[in-house]
């Protein structure tokens, strides 16, 4: 899912080739962004345009040639003069009289002619590792550059950029392949790989081809002269590591242009997609500067004068943070009553929070959806989680621009992140921006893979562990305090992959643990039998309580158990079945049965999980956990390829004796009705779960202010 | 030892009265840190040259009746058109074309002038706790009776031209004291005090006497002909000038207000770092 759709989208027509634009945001000054097409196109900017649009007018463009433009194949359609017409043609149709131009590699000559011939429709220029000809090309690529035309035989490397080659059988792919594992030097850039291969993909060789033909940018006297005739401000932005264009390139232009030059030291031709956040951030003081942006109203309060906050952040993925850390925030406040805390949250965490009488602060209605992304790749009883943490990411880095101005602004003393991922991953890779102390809160270590996700899957795994486990080492200052909800028995006895070391050890030498926390202190023997007659359940039936979250993934699995729903009342007389559906499915879709009550809302589900003799359920860890405490006999069911329901939790759950793990895919009603029939209202022997994890955590935090 | 010493200075001579200047530093834009009240010289700057010396060049003089300058005993010498004659003075003999300005308490007056009147010299003016006569002053200051004689005066009723004469010292005692709010400035008071007492009495109240011409209307019709980028910050514990001032002069000029929550009246002073970042922020808008 994207973290920003657009505002406005639309198409401009010229010379029978249509160009695709999309509009995002109101604000002044408007920017458009200008990719390297064809080979790349508008959603190559997709990690900087969330956190850009809440402040400017962004106008993002697909070039002639790729995405939702058109195709040409003539190399005469992609001649700088058609390109640059394109764009103003862009901006005309947005509405858009003058814009601050960000442009990339060979996108820079267009934007430098923009800025020189149309100087009162551009406000200023960035450019990101300009393709500019105003320094020698890079020595390996002249080469390939000379021969480009020629026919050569089994070409490998630079030697693939090759008109006959890109046209054989598979070699426009091969080329893109090895082209973008040049481009992106940076370890741990498997997604940025992925993006800018599936993007190079969406073209093909003859628009390539045409274009590469049709290019004509300017080189030498020509070029400089080109970057003389700019008036406006420039900022060049270039990647040491840069493997396409040579930093001479780039510090050619900002000289000629007078421009700023900011080498992005270690980074290679991709820092937009690699290093959002800091580009993010060039680009705004770079355009702040051009506005002469006023220095606004504001408070700074004196250092000693402040009162103590904390600002906590909740995951939204899975229903289990928030109640967890409002126990959490409640024994943090009895421990320091002084304590402000504000949290910045999302829905479904918001609804806890207000509830609690909590204070969410207004920029969380910034955010953008994680748990709307994670329902969107679900699917029947299936949820990839760890791929649909890595689709996330452009979600991650604008919640992280929200995150930095609210941390920034809001002079916290701590901040308290719940598994929250984006403010883990990009204050290790922009260590400068960390403010205040940090805690980090989670209730599994280590991304396992799927065994059906072969060879590739575990790289990826170990690739991501890997990535960790070098940002805690190579800055420990970063976590003040990592808190593991749990007991060091609850961590799976894998390791991180490759030649990484087990997680058992590697959490315990830098988490502290808690031990569970429920959120919750389960009905003692006393209060049960009153509890269940409150809820309108006798003693003389059993009840099954069926319940899969509030997300619309469940629906597989409750026709599955309503369909077992006929025999297991057979065999079980007293059978009471009580599904919950949840808000997103309606429970209309399924048969009426007596016995059987589909309910679409439950308040306080817990209480019922809590007297029930029987609950099926999905393999999440709360309400998985919510049953153990409780002591409850349940079936539960890990979702598909959801590598913490199938290996984590389990293993947990296993732990504690409690609950039958059942595998969806190889379970039919037969089965069901079978284990219904085998458990309910049986006793279970599980081990006790703690009730002082809450106030553990809250001390392993209070200890650091 | 001071953490930095001037590249140049020099002295220019205005009706006979010897002005001390100071220049720092190369860079561009020049900030010009103006004189406040001749109760102080120019080393109240002290926590903000170093810094801004090393990223502009820094012009500061000390005020006809502090430091190096001289003392004319005539108040119709310290009226806020001769400080900002003296200023022009300055910029000239530095070579300094324009400059932003930075102000203090009522070297607002100068600085408003020195906008209103020469606006091509000014690239942007920067008040802390600026006097702003615009809205009534603190409650705690009605007691003030400046002229009259008063037995055995307290608190502010020692904002007085006989009491100054007699007991200097003890008026500046209780003033600096009011300077400082914050918890802690004992350096800042000592500081404060004795550049303080290297004036007497007689000078302080020509000087005060000269500013009385500088009311609400003429404040009013000065801040109104202002075209530059305004910064104007203020402490919420400001007990000389209320914060009410610097809200005022912000509102009329439509300039940015930054307050500082929990300051006195010498933010430059008691909080130089947050001082120093904003006016660095502010010069370097102006640049452009």
């Amino acid at each position: 899912m994207r973290a920003r759709t657009p505002d406005r989208e639309g198409v401009v027509q010229r010379g029978g080739v249509r160009v695709a634009y999309e509009v995002f945001g109101h604000g002044q000054p408007a920017l458009l962004l200008i990719p390297a097409s064809p080979i790349t196109h508008a959603r190559s900017w997709k990690g900087i345009v969330p956190s850009l649009a809440r402040r400017f007018t962004v106008v993002t463009t697909d070039g002639r040639g790729t995405g939702r433009s058109d195709r040409p194949r003539a190399p005469e359609c992609y001649a700088p003069a058609e390109v640059t017409a394109d764009l103003l043609a862009v901006l005309d149709a947005a509405g858009i009289d003058v814009a601050v131009l960000v442009a990339h590699c060979h996108a820079v000559p267009w934007a430098l002619c923009l800025a020189a011939d149309h100087p009162e429709r551009v406000a200023g220029l960035l450019a990101i590792d300009p393709a500019v000809g105003v320094a020698p090309p890079a020595p390996h690529t002249v080469e390939s550059e000379r021969r480009w035309a020629e026919r050569v035989d089994a070409p490998s490397g630079w030697a693939m950029r090759n008109r006959h080659f890109w046209r054989q059988d598979g070699g426009y792919r091969e080329w893109i392949e090895f082209f973008f594992g040049q481009q992106l030097p940076e370890p741990h850039s498997t997604k940025q790989y992925e993006d800018a291969v599936g993007w190079a993909l969406d073209t093909d060789a003859e628009a390539m081809i045409a274009e590469r033909e049709g290019r004509a940018a300017p080189a030498g006297s020509e070029a400089e002269a080109l970057c003389r005739r700019v008036r406006c401000p420039v900022r060049v932005l270039h990647g040491s590591d840069d493997r396409c264009q040579p930093v001479a390139r780039g510090r050619r232009v900002a000289e000629l242009t007078g421009g700023d030059l900011v080498v992005l030291e270690g980074a290679g031709h991709l820092p937009h997609g690699r290093d959002p956040v800091k580009v993010t951030r060039l680009i705004t003081g770079f355009v702040d500067g051009i506005t002469g942006a006023s220095m606004h109203t504001t408070t700074w309060t004196r250092g000693p004068c402040r009162p103590r906050r904390a600002l906590y952040l909740s995951s939204p993925i899975g229903l289990g943070h928030a109640r967890r850390d409002v126990a959490v925030a409640k024994e943090l406040k009895r421990l320091r009553p002084e304590l402000d805390i504000d949290w910045l949250a999302q829905h479904p965490v918001t609804a806890v929070l207000d509830a609690e009488g909590e204070h969410v602060h207004p920029a969380s209605q910034w955010l953008a959806s994680e748990s709307a992304h994670v329902a969107s790749e679900a699917a029947g009883h299936d949820l990839h989680c760890f791929q649909a943490l890595r689709r996330m990411d452009e979600i991650l880095v604008a919640n992280f621009m929200v995150f930095q101005e609210v941390v920034e602004e809001g002079l916290y003393d701590l901040v308290i992140g719940d598994e929250a991922w984006d403010v883990d991953y990009y204050w290790h890779e922009n260590p400068e921006l960390k403010r205040g102390q940090n805690v980090w809160l989670t209730d599994f270590v280590g991304y396992l893979p799927m065994p059906d996700g072969g060879d590739r899957e575990a790289f990826l795994t170990t690739d991501y562990n890997a990535e960790m486990i070098e940002h805690i080492d190579r800055y420990p200052w970063i976590r003040d305090r990592a808190i593991f909800v749990g007991n060091d028995e609850d961590i799976v006895p894998d390791t991180f992959g490759g030649n990484l070391p087990a997680i058992r050890d590697w959490t315990t030498r830098h988490f502290a643990y808690s031990g569970y926390i429920t959120g919750f202190t389960p009905p003692g023997p006393d209060e049960l039998p009153p509890l269940r007659s409150q809820l309108g359940y006798h003693d003389d039936e059993l009840v099954c309580v069926v319940a899969v979250g509030g997300s619309g993934v469940g629906r597989a699995l409750l026709e599955k158990v309503v369909a077992a729903y006929p025999l297991a009342k057979k065999a079980v007389p007293e059978l009471r079945m009580i599904v919950v559906t949840g808000p997103r499915i309606d429970p209309a879709v399924f048969p009426e049965r007596a016995g059987l009550e589909l309910r679409g809302y439950v308040h306080r589900l817990y209480q019922h999980l809590c007297v029930c003799d029987l609950a099926i359920v999905q393999g999440g860890l709360t309400t998985t956990m919510e049953l153990t405490a409780a002591k409850r006999p349940f079936l539960y069911f890990p979702l598909g390829h959801h590598f913490e329901q199938n290996f984590h939790v389990r293993h947990r759950l296993d732990r504690y004796g409690a609950g039958h793990c059942m595998d969806y895919a190889t379970t039919d009603p037969d089965l069901i009705a079978a284990r219904i029939t085998e458990m309910a209202g049986k006793p279970v022997s599980y081990r006790d779960v703690e009730t002082d994890g809450a106030a553990r955590a809250a001390q392993l935090i209070s200890e650091l202010i | 030892m001071r953490a930095r010493y001037p590249d140049s200075d020099g002295v220019v001579v205005r009706d006979g009265v010897e002005i001390r200047y100071e220049r720092y530093g190369q860079g561009q834009p020049a900030i010009f840190l103006l004189p406040t009240w001749s109760l102080v010289h120019s080393r109240h700057w002290k926590m903000q040259v170093p810094y801004l010396a090393r990223h502009f060049t820094v012009l500061c003089f000390d005020g006809r009746g502090s430091g190096g300058s001289g003392r004319p005993g005539d108040a119709s010498a310290y009226n806020d058109a001769a400080f900002a004659a003296d200023a022009l003075a300055v910029m000239d003999a530095a070579g300094i074309g324009s400059a932003v300005l930075v102000s203090v308490s009522c070297g607002s007056f100068w600085a408003l002038r020195l906008c209103a009147e020469h606006p091509e010299r000014v690239l942007g003016s920067v008040f802390i706790a600026p006097t702003a006569p615009l809205v009534p002053p603190l409650a705690e200051r009605r007691a003030q009776r400046f002229g009259e004689v008063i037995d055995d005066p307290v608190g502010w009723q020692t904002y007085n031209a006989h009491y100054w004469k007699t007991h200097y010292p003890e008026f500046v005692e209780f003033f600096v004291a009011r300077i400082f709010t914050e918890p802690h400035s004992t350096k800042q008071i000592e500081d404060a005090t004795s550049w303080a007492l290297e004036i007497d009495g007689e000078t302080l109240v020509a000087a005060h006497c000269g500013l009385e011409c500088c009311d609400a209307a003429a404040t009013r019709r000065l801040a109104a002909r202002l075209a530059c980028p305004v910064l104007v910050m203020h402490g919420t514990q400001d007990a000389v000038r209320g914060y009410a001032e610097g809200e005022a002069l912000a509102d009329c000029t439509g300039g940015a207000l930054v307050t500082l929550a929990g300051a006195g009246h010498f933010p430059h002073a008691r909080d130089p770092v947050k001082v120093n970042l904003l006016i660095k922020q502010f010069a370097d808008r102006a640049r452009r």
